[in-house]
Parts: structure tokens; C-alpha cells; sequence
């Protein structure tokens, strides 16, 4: 049952109880893991505290699990508990529901997530989803979760209507469900606690804003790479918005360019050889401004007085803004967006909902030529580009 | 290492003509062409059980039956066609637009939902006709023409929709319930379509006919078997099959998503399929055996996610879990070839 528990070699050995303390460890894990385990020891297996630890982890979520699937799912249930002032509490399982699990957008808030619970003293949460936004899947998976008993739900809303369910299920179990990254609709019936995550709509009219203040006049394009989805239209919504509000002689086009990184980049040129009267160009997801800022390049378009601008960190875009092509793009700071909603769970958890998860911005950082530096000499958990924690000098 | 010893010298022992009894009926059942998989099935759900105790819980199998239904709806299409050596690979674009047009015949012309159900199928069906012709007639090979036929109906679809997901329509509803918002609903048209299609399969002219199109073309029309007509009815049959998948899963999640379906769930069928026993070149195959394969694939997606296993890891533990599931698969599959001699 204990497979990957091993025979102690004879310096390793100690006397007493095998498990250590073990009257806390069956308040915190059950009576029945703690057993299952000392009936392993008795047999004549001897782990490690450190294994053992992690064996009454596993034993509490799966219990028999083979080491390789272990080391890949939540590793450890187990409580260490007392981080700060904070007592003794159980290892809750948080589960992070994505549209785009693999898209390299999300690596900080998987870092951000990694680092919450490690200072929150819990499992790592898991993360999952679909690779491709199909919304049934990351239904499905979100089903899963509530039926695992999950002890918290973060979910990324980009259908306006299909989480209203799950979310309604989720509730109803005693599983407290926020909103990241993207968020249901005003009025919408959506019964999520809070939304963790960019202020969309209000991020669009600052990109809005600044482009009208750069270009002043004449046509502007904005960018998109799938309509619809909740993640991105409210941005080229107060786009336009806020672009018509300046009331500057300009006319707004919204311009579809597909989901797949190297399309976008095409049918952003296509676009722009059709239309080369285009003053501004705007785009509002992070292939866009990628494919935007690199058509900037190629036609040395800031030379003709062309503007342009759009959202997150792709190393491209950040390069050619340090070169002076593309004038600014909106980080959105993804590493809060996978860190709070791990904080405002466990606070949830741990005052008995006392604590309400709260909506939260994560915020709008305009980088240009002259804050990118950093971006581009540091490479760090914040942004993805390292996996390794350090603490970073500002510069 | 077949049951019998061809010379019989041996006098068997009791203990051995008691195990000769047990590899009996172990052979009977799985003769069977779907037999092994279902071992497999069995298997890893009962892995999963021991490893997690929610996996059979009640919602747990309802999340389970959500993860199958759709799949199994269009996996039961998919296998037809391939029976007849032809792949379709448009019919999740065809899922994606179903429920438009129910949508639309009932928002926009005003006319009953049940009417516009009814509009999406024979819409899906028009899809299918047409992949057939082309296919057939034109001669264009069906990997291309339903490939070409895939990009068509997105574009239709994102270009009439405006890329913008809607609502299901009357939601709350009985009607709604029926069309796949329940899950056992949902599940019970899974099974119903697979019970149909696979007893059609078995016992009609025009599954013989099927399997005859598929196994040898050139004698099956010199035999007098249509087999143009069979490739398109299969055709047809595959893309309103994935038209009512479609709509169940618009139902299911409250939503009409233009990026529903898609290559993702076509691509699922296409491997419940396989997994299931039909044979990629055509001329073998079973729907019971398509129904279990994308079980199976329902049980790996569905237990992972149970055992919080990480996005990252999940396709490296998906593909060796499938290709275990599939060596596992083939070993008995021999075994079964063995029993029959």
C-alpha cells in the first residue's frame, strides 16, 4: 500500500512511536489515515518522517496511489499549519478551473499559486482546464472538482451563461467559487463570490485613451483575437468607448484575427496592406499585440507617424517596445491573479466565511520605453520567464 | 499456449480441466470484438475507485456520463463512416452550428424550439450529403473534403454569429431538461443512439452492406451493393449525429458557444473509435466497441481530474495512460484471436 515507503537502514532507526506525534496527526488527517499507516509500519515498513508525512498526505486523498502519479497531483494534504500567527488548520485542495491551461500567458499565475500556498502552509493547488477555451471541458472539469470535494474553486468565467450551473452546484456543496482572469457579465445570474482579476471594460477605455491622446485623428484599428470571449471583448469594448468619448475625429474598426499566434500575425498584415491609411492600431490580447508590434517593425511604420499599442508580456512584444516600434502595452500582472484568489480562499476557509472573497483588480501597469528595461534584463516568477525565487532589486 | 493439446497424451488433472473450463468462457466472452476493451474500462475504473472514493459518487458518474455523452453520440457516426474507409472530420464544426440554426428558427422565424431542433438536424444532414457527394461522386478523398468542409462551416458559423456565444433557449424547462441540460438525459440519448446505430450495424442490409463497402469495395458493387448510396447515407447519418451532440451540449452548458465541438471532440470520437476496435482502413468495426472506447477516455479525463493531477502533467499522463490502455488492449485482443482457433 505504502509503495514507495522503504526499510530503514539500521543508523536511521529510532525507538519510540514510528509516526511521531501521531494524536495530531489523526486530528488533522482522520483517524483512518493514521491507521492505515501504522498497520504499513507494524508490516515492517520503516519511511522516513519526511516520507511518512507525505504517505498520510497521499493516504487522505488517494490511497494508492503510484509515486509517479503522486509526485505529479497535489503532493501533500498534510497540515503544516501555524505559518505566521495563523493555527493549525487542514490542508485545503483549491482547484483552478483555465480556458487556455498550456498558454504560456498563465505560467506567473501558476507561479502565483505555487507561492500562496507554500506561504499559506497548503497543497499546491491544482490547475486545469481546457487547452483550447472549450467551454463543456472545462465544465466537465469543473464537475470533477466539486464531486472530488474540492475545498475552494477559482474560474475562469469566459462564457457568459454556461458557469451559472456549475457555479450554482459548487455553492450548494459547500464550496466557496470566485471568478479570475475573466468574469461573468453585469447582471448576469452568475453566483460567483467575487472576481479576482483585471478590470476589463475599465482597462480597454485607458487603452482607448491613450491611443486617441497619441493619434489624434483619422481611422484606428483594434485587434482581437476571438470576439465573444469574455477575456478580451470587454477591452476593445472600452476601447471604442473611450475613444468615442474624446470626441477626436477618429473611426474605430474592430478586426478578428483567430486564436493561433502566427494567424494573428498575418491577418493583422493583410489587414493593414488593405487599409494603409490606419493613424493607430490597437490590440487587446497578447498574440495580437505581438503579431501588431511586429508588423510595426517591418514596415517602420513609427517613421510615418503610426501609433500602436497593446496588453502583456509576450518577450517580442516587450523587445520591440524597447526598440521604439510598438508604443506601449498593459500588463495585467497574472502572477496576482493565480496569488489572491489562493489568499481570499484560505482566508475564507479559515474564518468560517467570515472573510468574504472580495472582487479585486489586479491591476493596469502601461509599459513603454521607458519602464521596460526590467521587464527585459530580469528574468522572474512575476512574469514567467525563471522559475526561481529570488527577490528582484528594482531598477 | 491454447487450450487444447492437439495429440492429447496428457491426461489433465482436475485442477487443469477446471482452468481449461475457466479460458472456455473467458474465450466465449471475448470473442466478442469490443470484450477487451471493456476489461480495460473495468479496470481502470475500478483503479480509480480504490484511489479515490468520490470517483463513485453520484455526481462524480454524472460528470462522467457529461465527459461521454457527447463523444459517444458522435463517436457512434464516426465509426460508420469508418467502416465504410472514410473519415469525417468536420462533424464537430457541424456540433458547433447545430444549434444556430435551432437557434435561429426559433429566435429569429419564431417557430417552436422542437422545430428548430428539427432545422438543425436536417441542416447537419444537408453537411453530410454534401461531404458524401463530394466525396463519391467528386472523388475528392474524405479526409480533404471534410476537411475543407471543417473550415467552411467555422467560418459560417463565427461570420453568422457574430463570435458571440448565446444563451440555450428556454432554460428551466422540461424541454430543455430532455434535450441533455439533465445528464441522464443526456446519457440515456447517448445509449439510445448507440443501441440504434449498433443494432443496425448488426441485423439490418444496410450494416451488412455497410461492412461489405468498407472490406472490399470493388466486390461489394460487382456483388450489386450501391455503395455510393451507402457512403453517403453514412455521411449524413455521421453529421446529424454530431448536429445532436451539438445541441445536447449547448443544452448541457446553458450556452451556444461558436468554439463549441470543433476538432476536439471530433478528434475524440475519432479515438473512441479506434480504441474501440474500428479499424482505421475500414471494413471492421463496432459501435458498442466506439461507445466503450470514448468511455474509456471519459474515465481517464475524468479520473485525473479527480486525483488533481496538474494541467501541465495531464496530457503526459493521458498519452501513457492511453497507450497502456491500448498495449493492454492488444494483448487481449491476441489472446481472444488464440481462444478462437
Amino acid at each position: 500500500m505504502v509503495r514507495d515507503a522503504h526499510r530503514l537502514e539500521p543508523d536511521e532507526v529510532r525507538d519510540g512511536d514510528p509516526i511521531g506525534n501521531s494524536d495530531v496527526l489523526r486530528t488533522v488527517l482522520g483517524e483512518e489515515a493514521v491507521e492505515r499507516q501504522e498497520r504499513a509500519i507494524r508490516a515492517g515498513y520503516r519511511p522516513t518522517r519526511r516520507q511518512l508525512l507525505r504517505n498520510l498526505g497521499i493516504a487522505g486523498a488517494a490511497a494508492s496511489m503510484p509515486g509517479f502519479l503522486a509526485a505529479c497531483a497535489n503532493s501533500s494534504a498534510s497540515s503544516r499549519g501555524g505559518q505566521g500567527n495563523f493555527p493549525p488548520h487542514p490542508g485545503w485542495k483549491f482547484t483552478f478551473i483555465n480556458h487556455v491551461t498550456t498558454n504560456p500567458f498563465f505560467q506567473p499565475t501558476i507561479y502565483g499559486i505555487q507561492d500562496a500556498c507554500a506561504l499559506l502552509g497548503l497543497p499546491t493547488a491544482q490547475f486545469v482546464g481546457s487547452e483550447n477555451s472549450i467551454v463543456s471541458e472545462m465544465v466537465d472539469k469543473m464537475n470533477a472538482a466539486i464531486a472530488a470535494k474540492v475545498d475552494g474553486i477559482a474560474v475562469a468565467i469566459i462564457n457568459p451563461t454556461a458557469f451559472n450551473d456549475p457555479v450554482a452546484r459548487a455553492l450548494e456543496a459547500g464550496i466557496p467559487v470566485v471568478a479570475y482572469n475573466a468574469d461573468a457579465p453585469a447582471g448576469s445570474n452568475n453566483r460567483r463570490m467575487a472576481y479576482i482579476g483585471q478590470d476589463l471594460f475599465l482597462s480597454g477605455q485607458k487603452l482607448g485613451a491613450r491611443i486617441a491622446s497619441l493619434v489624434k485623428e483619422g481611422p484606428i484599428a483594434g485587434f482581437i483575437a476571438t470576439p465573444g470571449s469574455l477575456n478580451i471583448q470587454p477591452r476593445i469594448d472600452g476601447a471604442k468607448q473611450a475613444i468615442q468619448a474624446s470626441g477626436l475625429p477618429i473611426t474605430f474598426t474592430e478586426v478578428a484575427t483567430g486564436a493561433k499566434v502566427e494567424d494573428e500575425k498575418s491577418a493583422i498584415e493583410a489587414y493593414y496592406l488593405g487599409h494603409k491609411d490606419l493613424r493607430g492600431m490597437v490590440a487587446v490580447d497578447a498574440g495580437s499585440t505581438q503579431g501588431l508590434a511586429q508588423l510595426m517593425q517591418k514596415y517602420n511604420l513609427p517613421a510615418q507617424g503610426i501609433h500602436a499599442g497593446g496588453y502583456d508580456l509576450l518577450p517580442t512584444t516587450l523587445q520591440l517596445i524597447d526598440q521604439g516600434f510598438l508604443d506601449f502595452t498593459i500588463d495585467q500582472q497574472p502572477y496576482l491573479q493565480g496569488f489572491y484568489p489562493v489568499v481570499q480562499l484560505f482566508l475564507y476557509k479559515l474564518s468560517g466565511g467570515l472573510q468574504q472573497p472580495s472582487d479585486t483588480d489586479t491591476g493596469l501597469l502601461f509599459v513603454t520605453k521607458d519602464n521596460v528595461k526590467p521587464y527585459l534584463n530580469t528574468k522572474t516568477r512575476f512574469e514567467g520567464s525563471s522559475s526561481k525565487e529570488q527577490v528582484v532589486k528594482a531598477s | 499456449m491454447a487450450a487444447s493439446t492437439p495429440n492429447g497424451i496428457e491426461e489433465p488433472g482436475q485442477a487443469r480441466r477446471e482452468a481449461m473450463a475457466l479460458r472456455r468462457a473467458a474465450g466465449s466472452f471475448l470473442e466478442r470484438r469490443w470484450a477487451s476493451i471493456l476489461v480495460v474500462a473495468v479496470a481502470l475504473a475500478a483503479y480509480f475507485a480504490v484511489a479515490n472514493p468520490a470517483f463513485l459518487s453520484g455526481n462524480n458518474l454524472l460528470t462522467i456520463a457529461s465527459f461521454l455523452s457527447e463523444t459517444a453520440i458522435v463517436t457512434a457516426g464516426e465509426v460508420m463512416v469508418m467502416i465504410c474507409g472514410e473519415i469525417d472530420l468536420s462533424v464537430g464544426f457541424v456540433a458547433a452550428m447545430a444549434p444556430f440554426v435551432m437557434y435561429f428558427v426559433w429566435n429569429d422565424a419564431g417557430l417552436p424550439l422542437w422545430l428548430g431542433v428539427v432545422a438543425g438536424l436536417i441542416v447537419s444532414g444537408i453537411v453530410g450529403l454534401v461531404n458524401g457527394l463530394v466525396t463519391v461522386v467528386l472523388r475528392v478523398p474524405s479526409f480533404v473534403t471534410t476537411l475543407g468542409m471543417s473550415f467552411l462551416l467555422n467560418g459560417l458559423t463565427l461570420t453568422t454569429t457574430g463570435a458571440f456565444p448565446i444563451q440555450a433557449p428556454e432554460q428551466g424547462t422540461r424541454f430543455a431538461a430532455l434535450m441533455g441540460h439533465n445528464q441522464v438525459a443526456e446519457l440515456g440519448w447517448a445509449i439510445a443512439v448507440v443501441l440504434i446505430v449498433q443494432i443496425g450495424l448488426s441485423y439490418t442490409r444496410w450494416g451488412l452492406y455497410t461492412i461489405a463497402t468498407g472490406g472490399n469495395l470493388l466486390g461489394a458493387s460487382e456483388a450489386g451493393v450501391n455503395v455510393r448510396a451507402i457512403k453517403i447515407a453514412n455521411f449524413i447519418l455521421c453529421s446529424v449525429l454530431g448536429g445532436l451532440a451539438g445541441i445536447l451540449l449547448a443544452f448541457r452548458v446553458s450556452s451556444i458557444d461558436p468554439s463549441a465541438g470543433g476538432y476536439d471532440i471530433m478528434f475524440r470520437a475519432v479515438s473512441g473509435a479506434v480504441i474501440g476496435g474500428t479499424a482505421l482502413a475500414g471494413g471492421s468495426g463496432t459501435v458498442i466497441g466506439g461507445f466503450i472506447g470514448a468511455l474509456v477516455l471519459a474515465i481517464l479525463l475524468d479520473g485525473f481530474t479527480l486525483q488533481g493531477i496538474q494541467a501541465n502533467t495531464f496530457d503526459l499522463i493521458l498519452g501513457a495512460a492511453i497507450l497502456v490502455a491500448m498495449i493492454l488492449n492488444v494483448t487481449l485482443q491476441g489472446r481472444r484471436q488464440q481462444g478462437g482457433q
